[in-house]
């Protein structure tokens, strides 16, 4: 089967991950990484991986014209994925259906290639349970009485939101990236229903029903009302869009933001999202440099704010550093064995491709079964305002903890 | 955003379509009220009955917007009376999330609104449609609707 992968813009993790297509004999496969300059011939079909701007409709329509179908590969081009968040400042991702009529999509980030083995053998992907189902927490869905931003690693039983700790898994469905698994809560990338953030601020609202917000006297109405002043909902929340609308910003039926850009698309997607958050971001959009992006986040904050790091986290993050060297070597040889087997021993530590495991201080879970974990447990940590900077990357951030400014001179491969 | 002047015909103009859910006990329960007294309201006001505010969330929000309304707003009962449990405390929750997304995007917080009313006070659900109005009035002035012009 003649299969060709097109690269548009953002991050390559997706297209890398296509190169497994190539373990199995039945797809001819093609990599096209500058589809702007694809001259255009017959593909059986087409695979598009990376986000959409506007300006890439013409291509997206050659695309479409020489192809006998085309799937939407990874949430960038199926929901916009986690590069929308940039429509906040203005900018116009967009997911491949509101460009071309008649795309299959294949969600998830990082996708499954599984799934997209099944949609270009022209199979439907069996129904999927939702990730609440398969999770070993339970939970109570009793109104919270707080709303935590970071939590102790000791829980492992109760759900992620009684403990006030923000999970989307509701309207998220099993997938194998799984980051729940690595004590690190879902952000929907799965969606299992359309306009799946509104879905979860409402149910997130309902939780919240005990925390305390604002009300004042209407004076023409001679009763209360809501009131417009900061409160604890509020306040425990600062980045709604960057938790809720994480990765289906442009689906999620809300108008494009109006906040001015302050600098390239990419650091676009950073302000107003949250320290602590900042590492599952960055492990979700360096592509294959992902795990030196995410530590160079990691450590600027560490070394600034006197964060212990133990030796055995320095051995597991080196390991880590050297894994992901290999794995550009195997990527640049689209040798598919190597990639698999690198990318197995990248999820043994980091828990998976979004280095879900990777956190300030250490990790977020067990790696080794013979290891003892509170030698590397990450713990939670004080927001502290101030610039940070670490080689390429400068950012600053709010008492809050909300990122402010952010320089990243650094291209993604 | 620029400094052009808004005439208030402009305002008048753009002010057409207000959805109002408002609840079957006291919200609605004080439209009645207000209609047996004939008291007015804006023409724009347009009431949507549902059992309890508890029922309406961003989804329904977004519908509204989504399908031309200017504002949304809520009218439950007075907090600590839901004829329920806590229906409109939830709803306020909820709309307080919505006011916080739409500031986050760059909007005003000022069209989508929640009000209590006593459903033996007609002036009460008619005081909360005039605030409704004003208060979009104030987001059409600081250009910061999802409409907005100028």
């Amino acid at each position: 089967m003649d299969v060709k992968v097109f690269q548009f813009n953002g991050c390559n993790k997706c297209f890398n991950e296509t190169v497994l297509l190539k373990q199995d004999a039945k797809y001819k496969v093609e990599f096209v990484s500058d589809p702007k300059n694809w001259k255009g011939e017959k593909v059986g079909i087409s695979v598009i991986t990376g986000y959409l701007l506007p300006n890439d409709l013409e291509h997206m329509e050659r695309i479409k014209n020489n192809s006998n179908k085309v799937i939407a590969y990874g949430d960038c081009p199926a929901t916009g994925g986690v590069f929308a968040l940039a429509n906040q400042k203005g900018h116009d991702v967009k997911p491949l259906a509101t460009l071309i009529e008649g795309s299959n999509s294949v969600y998830g980030c990082l996708a499954e290639i599984e799934e997209l083995k099944l949609a270009i053998d022209g199979r439907d992907v069996p129904i999927l349970k939702s990730l609440c189902q398969v999770c070993s927490r339970k939970a109570t869905c009793d109104y919270l009485e707080k709303i935590n931003r970071q939590i102790e690693i000791e829980d492992s039983e109760t759900c992620f939101n009684d403990l006030g700790f923000l999970c989307s898994g509701f309207i998220a469905t099993e997938c194998k990236e799984k980051c729940i698994d690595y004590n690190t809560p879902c952000r929907g990338c799965k969606p299992s229903i359309d306009r799946s953030g509104i879905r979860m601020l409402a149910m997130f609202g309902t939780l919240a029903g005990n925390i305390e917000i604002a009300t004042e006297h209407s004076v023409k109405g001679a009763t209360d009302k809501l009131g417009d002043d900061d409160d604890d909902l509020t306040n425990s929340l600062p980045d709604i869009l960057g938790n809720f609308f994480r990765f289906t910003l442009p689906t999620s039926s809300l108008p494009k933001g109006r906040i001015s850009s302050s600098g390239t698309l990419l650091e676009d997607v950073f302000i107003g999202r949250l320290i602590e958050e900042i590492p599952l971001i960055t492990g979700l959009i360096g592509g294959a440099k992902s795990i030196s992006f995410t530590l160079k986040f990691i450590k600027a904050y560490e070394e600034a704010n006197q964060i212990e790091v133990s030796e055995q986290t320095k051995k597991y993050r080196n390991e880590l550093l050297q894994l992901e060297k290999d794995l550009q070597d195997a990527i640049i040889k689209e040798d598919a064995s190597k990639y698999k087997e690198i990318t197995n021993k990248i999820r043994f530590i980091a828990g998976n491709m979004n280095l879900s495991n990777v956190f300030f201080g250490g990790f977020k879970s067990i790696i080794d079964p013979n290891d003892d974990f509170n030698n590397y447990k990450t713990h939670v940590f004080d927001v502290v305002d101030g610039t940070y900077k670490n080689g390429s990357i400068e950012y600053t951030i709010n008492p809050a903890g909300i990122i402010k400014e952010i320089k990243i001179n650094e291209e993604l491969l | 955003m620029s400094d052009c002047e808004i005439p208030d015909e402009y305002v008048q103009e753009r002010i057409q379509n207000v959805v109002v859910f408002m609840c079957n006990e006291c919200g609605q329960g004080s439209a009645n009220t207000a209609g047996v007294a004939r008291m007015s309201y804006d023409a724009a006001i347009r009431i949507i009955r549902v059992q309890c505010t508890g029922q309406v969330g961003p989804i329904q929000i977004m519908e509204a917007l989504d399908n031309g309304a200017d504002a949304v707003a809520c009218v439950g009962c007075c907090l600590g009376a839901c004829h329920f449990f806590n229906g409109n405390v939830i709803s306020m929750h909820r709309i307080k999330l919505m006011k916080k997304l739409f500031k986050e995007l760059g909007y005003s917080d000022q069209f989508v609104n929640q009000y209590t009313s006593r459903a033996a006070e007609g002036e009460t659900a008619v005081g909360d449609f005039e605030d409704i109005i004003d208060r979009l009035t104030t987001a059409i002035l600081d250009k910061g609707t999802i409409k907005d012009g100028c």
